[in-house]
């Protein structure tokens, strides 16, 4: 190593200063002594979580930009500026344009996925007979690791697995596809493994919601001879609403950062690259990172500008789940 | 109309427990075939030898899922101790001080919120690989405990709770910050402290992309990337596969039927928060 | 009160020091730490080879390996062997530091000009000839950076009994009698998965099909040639053949209904039991797939070999080349055996026998399975690049945005020919249009 990152210098003055963190014996804590220490303190203990938040999340924005307008490969000394032709590139490459496109699959699997999450939510939130175990049985796939899901449903969907076994018993053969070999489909195919993955999750925190709505609420619409649907609306669906946010939030961030399931079930092949499997393709294995860097750029503005709509225009009736 | 009602939510729970299920079960039934078995037999259909381990015992001998076990729990110690200190030191740092900048340290923490990590992987593989870290295990730890926002958020959150009376009654016995910190604070922190270590736990033996990018050493692969190498040789016996599949699947299964309700307080609150 | 008091602390501490520590370790890096070679020079200590192999490290040959190595040089501690899944991809990935290993062979995306990067000199080029065949692929600038494990000649495998089955008995003598040869099995039904497997899923072995370049045009120049022009895939060049037979068979179906659920190692029992009856690939893959044929029961003599399926001058003609080439990693801290290893594994080894393939040894013997074979081609060897334009190809080809050494161009082609979004025509347009592009960035 040539030169320390940005943000490690305050991590090794922390260790080079260990007297400065050395407690006062004086009891009471009197003294001057103890008077710049105290002022100190604070900045001591910050000082390992903001180094590391400075190294491994500011830094890597930063030299990111950097990266962007140059045409570094990864491995060279030096890096030429090129301006903003990788941008042109990120744009102009239907290739590059691509992968967006396909998070948008994984954008409408994140609306089905919320929907489904708060009618289950809802139905069990309400008396039902053995509700640990079906709570249990739809979160469960939320824990099981992402190539293990892949793998799952690699052995589901192939020709002549789970799923057409079960279409070709029920008299469905025509429903019979590729899942994953129909251009047409596969991405349909990957986003609803990624629903079945994730559905538990928001499930489970929509439902926490729900069951923390005070119950007096409730008892209150009784008497005005509210029905389930108009408990639904009246009640749940306004007492939950920043949960609802936060779920449409997480659902974009997570579309937009599949991995896992396109990885180990396609490759990215077959018209379903994801922008991590194409940028970390593109800066390590083409050597193109200034052109990798110049997609993430554009990535994280696209995603800052989601939360920040969400945050600005959606604010209250708008949350439509349909 | 209720009883149709009520009929028609057990139906939807029903379909939607099967269509939960039949892909795992069909994986558990598999892991029992032999490869003969597997290629000629419909995927419904049970095993022929429910005590046929020969390809668990072959995830375990040719696919090291022991050693990818140990890998993980390595991982998971460093960065979970690691993540605990750092989310407790920030908390206790931005609630029981008021000191210049802390405005700013605290603008970072939320602005660095937005910056969702998969973004700038590219740009962090330079710094780790700068650092020398580049195949080894801290690279992991260092990055699961040092971009882990959440958790210091749920430290923070939690903190709030926790009265100032406590250190200040053991500042007055003379105890110094640090002292107040180990023996006052964390323990206090308890209920944040498990909350983080079921979230994080869970994220950490679930991590693939990380490992899959810094970790190379096959005697260094956690859960996740060993399976996804044991595919590499053993891909077309799929019978073994799927017993690998199942060995990464059972402890978390173990962990959730025992663990049930703090699992969920954990999902609940780390969302929340 | 007061251990207590002093234990977290020191806690807090070693947090801190393990940042340093951290720091500390940039210092190192590179292959293997605590090993290096006597100072005469003699192997010792220890050396990580990445091979990707994974089969041969799976089931033990590579520790036979291993154990041999070591007992020809006691003072060699440890050869770790890592079997890499998915290799090209991933040792270039690992190539982005400093740490892959320090025995490894050359991923076929590193351009020439990048080799002294990398890799260490193994000797000049016109030295080291006399003894070995087929340096001109790793060298540069006079300078060979890797030796070829194995030769390999270029051509189809077919299950022989699958293609008789069929009515088949003479070598096709044109792309369009091969496809239309595959058509007859498809239509006798007598190849239950494909009568040609692309593999696709494994998508390496699209790249395979670059063995054809060469033996289209009988022309050791070929890929010279190409860097003069700016239509390179038209009907009879190099690569409009090899990528046309490609479109033509997707488009005809004659290849598995759905590629991306292909398994390279089931694909090996598949043409050894005759579902499949051919795939491209170098000749190195005629005893993987006669032992995986073998184990399932079928005749391991059923695997064949065919050569190219164009002829000049009325015969056909083989691109006889190396295999994958070993190189040392230019960070290596113990060359001197990483060297040992190159060379016990090319001289004492048995791999490239075992392996059915031509010796890199200048004197080297030809495999009995490839005597036929070889008795029906002209064998050619590509003619390395001028002096001075050894990276031109690779140039252009990067320029272009093509990089046919990746084959994710030859997926999307797969792609285009399944679902018909772009014809054959389009299709190569768009290419020569970008290598002509491609041409103009590299001259200005």
């Amino acid at each position: 190593m040539t030169s320390a990152p940005t943000g490690l210098g305050p991590v090794i003055a922390a260790a080079s200063e260990p007297d400065v963190a050395r407690p006062t014996r004086v009891p009471g804590g009197a003294g001057r002594r103890s008077a710049w220490y105290r002022r100190l303190t604070p900045y001591l203990f910050l000082l390992v979580p903001v180094g590391l938040l400075l190294l491994l999340t500011y830094t890597p924005v930063v030299t990111m930009f950097w990266y962007s307008v140059t045409d570094w490969d990864g491995l060279d000394k030096t890096k030429n500026v090129i301006g903003l032709d990788n941008y042109v590139d990120v744009f102009t490459d239907p290739d590059n344009l691509r992968v967006f496109f396909v998070s948008l699959y994984y954008v409408v699997g994140s609306f089905v996925q919320m929907a489904l999450a708060l009618y289950f939510a809802t139905i069990l939130s309400f008396k039902v007979r053995f509700r640990n175990l079906w709570k249990g049985i739809l979160f469960f796939p939320y824990l099981i690791n992402g190539v293990a899901i892949g793998l799952i449903f690699l052995n589901f969907l192939k020709p002549g697995g789970g799923l057409d076994t079960v279409l070709m018993n029920t008299g469905l053969e025509s429903l019979i596809h590729q899942w994953t070999g129909d251009p047409d489909i596969a991405n349909y195919s990957l986003a609803a493994v990624s629903v079945w993955r994730y559905t538990g999750l928001t499930f489970v925190m929509f439902l926490g919601a729900i069951q923390s709505i005070s119950s007096d609420i409730y008892e209150a619409a009784a008497l005005d001879g509210a029905n389930r649907w108009h408990e639904f609306w009246s009640i749940i669906l306004p007492s939950i609403r920043p949960i609802v946010g936060l779920a449409f939030i997480l659902g974009i961030s997570g579309s937009l950062s599949v991995f896992e399931i396109p990885f180990v079930m396609t490759n990215g092949a077959n018209g379903t690259e994801t922008f991590v499997i194409r940028t970390v393709w593109m800066a390590f294995q083409r050597n193109t990172v200034g052109l990798a860097s110049a997609m993430a750029v554009v990535l994280l503005a696209f995603v800052l500008l989601v939360t920040w709509l969400q945050r600005r225009l959606v604010p209250e009736e708008e949350v439509d789940l349909t | 109309m209720k009883a149709v009602a009520g009929t028609a939510k057990y139906l939807t729970l029903v379909v939607a427990s099967i269509v939960t299920l039949l892909p795992l079960g069909l994986i558990l039934f598999g892991s029992f075939k032999t490869n003969q078995e597997f290629l000629s037999t419909n995927p419904f259909q049970p095993p022929a030898d429910w005590f046929n381990v020969d390809n668990y015992v072959l995830a375990f001998t040719r696919g090291g899922m022991a050693l990818a076990f140990v890998n993980t729990a390595l991982i998971f110690v460093a960065a979970i101790a690691g993540t605990i200190l750092i989310g407790a030191a920030t908390a206790y740092a931005l609630d029981r001080f008021r000191f210049r900048g802390r405005s700013v340290v605290l603008a970072l923490f939320l602005l660095a919120t937005l910056v969702p990590g998969v973004t700038t992987q590219v740009a962090t593989f330079q710094i780790i690989n700068g650092l020398g870290l580049y195949g080894s295990r801290w690279a992991l730890i260092l990055l699961f405990m040092g971009t882990d926002i959440v958790s210091i958020y749920i430290f923070v959150q939690f903190m709030r709770s926790i009265p100032r009376s406590l250190d200040e009654a053991a500042m007055i016995e003379g105890a110094g910050h640090l002292r107040i910190f180990f023996q006052i604070i964390l323990p206090n922190l308890k209920p944040a402290i498990a909350t983080v270590v079921i979230i994080k736990g869970i994220g950490i033996y679930n991590e693939f992309f990380l490992p899959y990018l810094y970790l190379n050493d096959p005697d260094k692969l956690p859960i996740s990337t060993a399976l996804f190498a044991f595919k590499g040789p053993y891909g077309s016996q799929w019978e073994a596969i799927c017993a690998c599949v199942v060995i990464t699947i059972v402890p978390i299964l173990v962990l959730f039927l025992f663990l049930q309700r703090y699992i969920y307080n954990g999902f609940t609150q780390g969302a929340t928060k | 009160m007061f251990p207590h008091h002093r234990r977290p602390r020191s806690l807090a501490l070693a947090a801190a020091g393990t940042v340093l520590a951290l720091t500390a370790a940039c210092s190192s890096g590179g292959g293997s730490d605590d090993s290096s070679a006597n100072a005469d020079g003699t192997p010792s200590g220890k050396i990580s080879v990445l091979t990707w192999r994974t089969d041969l490290v799976e089931d033990g040959t590579f520790d036979t390996y291993v154990a041999e190595f070591k007992k020809k040089y006691p003072e060699v501690t440890d050869v770790k062997v890592e079997g890499v899944k998915d290799y090209e991809g991933t040792v270039k990935t690992r190539m982005n530091t400093d740490d892959y290993g320090d025995v490894l062979a050359i991923p076929g995306s590193v351009t020439p000009d990048q080799l002294p990067d990398f890799f260490e000199p193994l000797g000049d080029q016109a030295e080291m000839e006399k003894e070995y065949r087929w340096l001109n692929d790793k060298s540069f600038e006079g300078k060979s950076y890797g030796i070829p494990v194995v030769g390999n000649v270029q051509g189809i495998l077919y299950n022989k009994r699958v293609w008789e089955e069929a009515g088949i008995t003479e070598f096709p003598t044109t792309p369009q009698e091969f496809l239309d040869d595959l058509q007859t099995i498809k239509d006798k039904g007598v190849a239950k998965v494909a009568p040609l497997y692309t593999n696709y899923k494994d998508s390496w072995a699209l790249s395979q099909w670059d063995g054809w370049r060469g033996a289209v045009t009988a022309d050791p120049d070929a890929l010279n040639k190409m860097t003069q022009t700016d239509t390179p895939w038209t009907a009879d060049s190099d690569y409009g053949v090899i990528d046309g037979t490609i479109y033509d068979a997707v488009a005809r179906k004659l290849t598995e209904a759905d590629p991306t659920t292909t398994d390279w190692e089931g694909s090996k029992r598949m043409i050894g039991v005759g579902e499949i009856a051919t795939m491209a690939l170098g000749s190195w893959a005629i005893p993987q797939m006669m032992a995986a044929g073998e184990a399932a029961g079928a005749d391991p003599a059923d695997i064949a070999y065919m050569p190219v399926p164009v002829q000049v001058d009325g015969k056909f003609h083989t691109v006889a080349g190396g295999d994958y080439n070993l190189g040392i990693n230019v960070h290596s801290k113990n060359k001197a055996t990483a060297r040992a290893w190159i060379d016990w594994f090319n001289h004492d080894s048995g791999y490239s026998e075992s392996q059915v393939g031509l010796s890199p040894l200048v004197d080297g013997p030809v495999p009995a399975a490839l005597e036929d074979f070889m008795s029906s081609v002209e064998l050619l060897t590509m003619n390395a690049a001028p002096a001075g334009k050894e990276s031109l190809f690779a140039d252009i080809d990067t320029a272009s945005g093509i990089v046919t050494t990746d084959p994710k161009y030859r997926l999307q082609i797969i792609d285009d020919a399944r679902s018909g979004s772009r014809t054959k025509e389009q299709i190569f347009d768009d290419l020569n249009g970008k290598w002509a592009e491609g041409r103009a960035d590299v001259d200005s």
